[in-house]
């Protein structure tokens, strides 16, 4: 009778009776089971931080959409391409806060024409329409969906093609527009909760890592290298995790992320 | 000649078949987002990208992922194989245990996390049990 209780209740709080012996506590530096890190690290889409914004206020996000030229030109180099990618899937992200239909439409059409441009557009065109059929329903969070498949989609063509390194320039492109349109907010009504979201440098030391590991060919092109100069200049501005984060640092990160997407928009308004 | 045919025929037959580790970790992503089901009617956005490998019995694996205070998360992992059992759990940046529950059951396990704070978090997956020397296992999130 005792065991058949034990078994019911086991059963009813759905867990295993192994559940007590979870360590409260590992050394990061020498991890259980000799157990080493996963090298996929799963950039959070912009959206993920901004319903955190949501949550703690009511964020201007027509003041932080950024409109994607209805002429975009699409650049000669690969690396801007991919970074102008990421940037203008994020801008999605941003356009579906402001419930801007026909900017989302817009974008959506963007990301085919650049994606052709890399040669993935077959598997991100199906994504793409995606995304302009449910803005045309003002179905936001199929659109989000779709803006990270979209992405994803993208991604995995790239790494079919062996060009994993410009994978993660799209990567790299989504974060920083997202990182823009953050301190943008955050900027705009500083509180320290939402300052401390800024706390992010597994991603920095990721991206930066990233970059270094890049043949020298692309490192040299004067774009990605303004990439990681940027990166070195926001790491040390991200702090130590638990830290406050000041109103000045915000409006600094949010300086140096402006420019850096600058420089992976230049040229591409006619 | 008659020798070098079918020899051709079956380096194009294995060619034409879907990469066998891709197959597997799908296989067993297709489980972590049937445990994921439930809590997207919760309101809970399941993110498209995903973790995914092959391990043996008792060796952990760990990933580093960035959370952000204010948003809750789960975890779901995943895997194909009967007579499994799998775990994740979640620990912060000074190793402390950072989920608020989490729970097995066959082929799939989750952890649901609170962050107390923005910044860098562990996520340790293990094979508990298997028959296999090796198990594929996959691991998705969403956060609301």
């Amino acid at each position: 009778m005792k065991k058949a209780l034990i078994v019911i209740f086991a059963a009813m709080a759905g867990t295993t009776l192994g559940q007590g012996e979870v360590p409260q506590s590992i050394d990061i530096h020498n991890l259980p089971g000799g157990a080493n890190v996963v090298e996929h690290v799963v950039i959070p889409v912009p959206s993920e931080i901004f319903s955190v914004l949501d949550k703690a206020g009511k964020p201007r996000w027509k003041e932080v959409l950024r409109p994607v030229s209805r002429n975009l030109k699409t650049p000669s180099e690969r690396e801007q391409i991919a970074l102008l990618l990421g940037t203008v899937i994020a801008e999605g992200f941003v356009a579906v806060e402001a419930e801007e239909d026909v900017e989302v439409k817009n974008i959506g059409n963007t990301v085919i024409k650049l994606a052709k441009a890399l040669h993935v557009e077959a598997s991100v065109t199906k994504r793409a329409n995606a995304i302009i059929d449910n803005a045309d329903k003002k179905n936001w969070k199929q659109v989000r969906k779709e803006l990270d498949a979209a992405q994803r989609d993208a991604q995995e063509a790239m790494h079919a093609m062996q060009d994993d390194d410009l994978s993660q320039l799209v990567s790299l492109g989504g974060w920083l527009r997202g990182l823009e349109a953050l301190t943008a907010v955050v900027k705009a009504d500083f509180k320290k909760e939402t300052a401390d979201l800024l706390h992010q440098p597994s991603l920095l030391d990721y991206f930066d890592k990233r970059l270094a590991a890049m043949p020298k060919k692309m490192q040299d092109k004067p774009l990605v290298a303004k990439m990681r100069k940027g990166l070195g200049e926001i790491r040390p501005l991200m702090g130590t995790e638990g830290s406050d984060i000041s109103e000045k640092t915000v409006g600094d990160v949010n300086a140096i992320a402006e420019d850096l997407v600058k420089g992976i928009t230049v040229k591409t308004n006619p | 000649m008659k020798r070098i045919i079918p020899v051709f025929f079956l380096f194009v037959a294995l060619l034409a078949q879907p990469h066998p580790a891709r197959a597997t970790i799908d296989d067993a992503l297709t489980f972590a987002l049937e445990a994921a089901d439930p809590y997207v009617k919760e309101g809970y956005t399941v993110r498209e990208d995903y973790w995914g490998g092959d391990l043996p019995v008792k060796q952990a694996k760990a990933i580093v992922h960035q959370l952000f205070k204010g948003n809750e998360y789960w975890f779901w992992m995943g895997t194909d194989k009967d007579n499994v059992k799998i775990s994740v759990h979640v620990y912060d940046s000074d190793g402390r245990l950072a989920e608020a529950e989490s729970w097995q059951k066959p082929h799939k396990a989750a952890a649901r996390v609170v962050p107390k704070k923005t910044g860098t978090y562990y996520l340790i997956v293990e094979i508990e049990k298997s028959p296999e020397e090796r198990t594929y296992w996959s691991l998705a999130y969403g956060f609301k």
